[in-house]
């Protein structure tokens, strides 16, 4: 048993459930199970749920532990979870993550009818990437079905899933931004108006997003009398069955953004290709690293060199296709130590929620043990017009080393970025860029990349 | 309400009706297609084996 004085730390985005909740301490991460969730907690563990569902890579495994609870009064049992090497958010995935992660939640909803429990809540919060797959975090979530019960999760699950899964698809793929804004999932009515009026001929979002939403509406605070409030299992059955077929239609074929085919269209040689590639791997295999933060990652291709040793990697990029095409290319390939994400890094996400502390920004989820910069300093200091010592000073925070690619002014890519534009950028040459960059960091190797007149630097935080 | 005990989280007076409709029309659906294919059961036809889904694959295609 460890000394109850000991430093305890309630995480702030665990606080609604009164099940249990997670609490840190000496840098470890664990789960209190209140004595008022005890029941439920046997049932999952002893039902052969727990079992089946964590085989299939569905729920996240955890062991009980003999820690002192946080608050000894109300606990039943401390639990430690397995590590998630990076939490991310549903306004951080592509269109297939947040419908894998839609799909997943339905598969352990279908699963535990089968036992006798269903899930109480359905937030995207509560699922993440774990070896690749989409993965319910919260052990909590599951509660005694009795037959008669509605599911109580389905306004959250439609807000959380199946509205901003619909308006990516059939209206915009950049919608899934509105999730960063209204935290308990996109208001249904907000989506009824925005989704193109054709989709009222579809009868799942007919029903789950249209009728719902008019309904929601009218019979706002209303209570309803609990004679009438009962629903057969079949009917829960048919529910399910028809907002997993609803969201298995909805599909997003990327293309047509800024990024997609950006290999395609480099100027770079093969050989130039291949040396940043093989100075990646190199410069991984030196700091071995155990998380990378890859920005500006495209599809991931040196996202992936830096993660052959085994570090997991977290490959993000501002352009939903690059995201999308990322993310398809690691489920077929069945990777597990990537994770694509969707992140502009001129307003990277910040910390919302309650007290702006439920959600972590970008930042505050690091920092990790090695950036990638490749190919992005340019529209850093260029497109978006950041001095070169803040974007040091931004990346010193992110992570411990940098591997960096300087790009200088002839390079036509910075061309393009100069030729529509006054040219205010005195400082950006390759001396500019290493003295604003030696005072935040110790330059360790720099090396002029083959045929380009790029540069490649490997960076120590000072 | 019908539920013991109450959700900790709102289901939303408007999100409940609307689903126990919805659920009825659907409940109709899946007790029509069990008794069909038992209804073909009865002259000897097959129907296609519904994958069961412990094997189901969650993920998007």
């Amino acid at each position: 048993m460890t000394n109850p004085k000991q430093n305890n730390e309630q995480l702030s985005a665990s606080f609604r459930d009164p099940s249990g909740f997670l609490f840190s301490r000496d840098g470890v991460l664990y789960r209190q199970v209140n004595r008022r969730y005890e029941q439920e907690y046997a049932r999952l563990m002893e039902s052969g749920l727990y079992d089946r569902l964590v085989k299939a890579g569905l729920l996240i495994p955890h062991v009980e532990v003999d820690q002192a609870p946080a608050e000894s009064d109300l606990s039943h049992k401390v639990i430690q979870p397995e590590h998630v090497p990076f939490i991310s958010y549903p306004y951080e995935w592509s269109f297939s993550q947040l419908k894998d992660a839609a799909l997943a939640t339905l598969a352990i909803q279908r699963r535990s009818l089968k036992v006798g429990m269903s899930l109480k809540d359905a937030s995207a919060y509560n699922m993440q990437f774990v070896r690749g797959k989409a993965t319910l975090i919260d052990t909590l979530s599951f509660e005694t079905y009795k037959e008669g019960q509605p599911w109580v999760a389905y306004r959250q699950f439609c807000q959380h899933f199946l509205a901003p899964l619909a308006l990516m698809a059939l209206r915009d793929i950049r919608l899934n931004q509105l999730l960063r804004v209204y935290i308990d999932g996109i208001p249904l009515d907000l989506a009824s108006g925005l989704l193109p009026s054709k989709t009222r001929f579809n009868f799942g979002l007919l029903t789950h997003i249209h009728l719902h939403a008019g309904a929601q509406k009218r019979y706002s605070g209303m209570e309803v009398k609990s004679r009438a409030a009962t629903m057969s299992k079949q009917a829960m059955t048919g529910l399910i069955d028809s907002l997993d077929s609803t969201v298995r239609k909805l599909e997003w074929k990327p293309g047509g953004t800024e990024w997609g085919n950006y290999y395609d269209i480099t100027n770079y040689s093969d050989s130039a290709f291949e040396h940043k590639k093989q100075l990646v791997q190199e410069w991984s295999a030196k700091v071995k690293p155990s998380l990378v933060w890859d920005l500006g990652a495209n599809r991931g291709v040196f996202s992936r060199m830096a993660g052959e040793h085994g570090a997991f990697v977290v490959s993000s990029d501002i352009d939903p296709t690059a995201v999308e095409q990322n993310y398809r290319q690691m489920k077929a390939e069945k990777t597990e130590n990537l994770l694509p994400l969707l992140l502009d890094l001129t307003n990277p996400s910040p910390s919302i929620g309650w007290a702006n502390e439920e959600r972590d920004s970008f930042g505050r989820r690091g920092p990790a043990d090695i950036l990638l910069a490749l190919a992005l300093i340019h529209h850093l200091a260029i497109s978006n017009n950041v001095p070169l010592l803040q974007i040091a000073d931004f990346f010193a925070k992110l992570g411990k080393w940098l591997v960096i690619e300087f790009v200088p002014k002839a390079d036509s890519q910075v061309q393009k970025l100069l030729a529509s534009r006054e040219d205010i950028f005195p400082d950006y040459t390759r001396e500019g860029f290493e003295t604003a960059f030696q005072r935040r960091f110790r330059i360790v190797e720099a090396v002029n990349v083959r045929e380009s007149e790029r540069a490649l630097y490997l960076m120590e935080r000072l | 309400m019908h539920f013991t005990p109450l959700p900790y989280l709102d289901p939303g007076s408007g999100s409940f009706l609307i689903q126990l409709l919805i659920a009825a029309l659907l409940g109709i659906g899946v007790a029509v297609r069990a008794s069909w294919s038992r209804i073909k059961g009865w002259f000897g036809i097959k129907s296609e084996p519904k994958a069961d889904d412990e094997d189901d694959e969650p993920e998007a295609k």
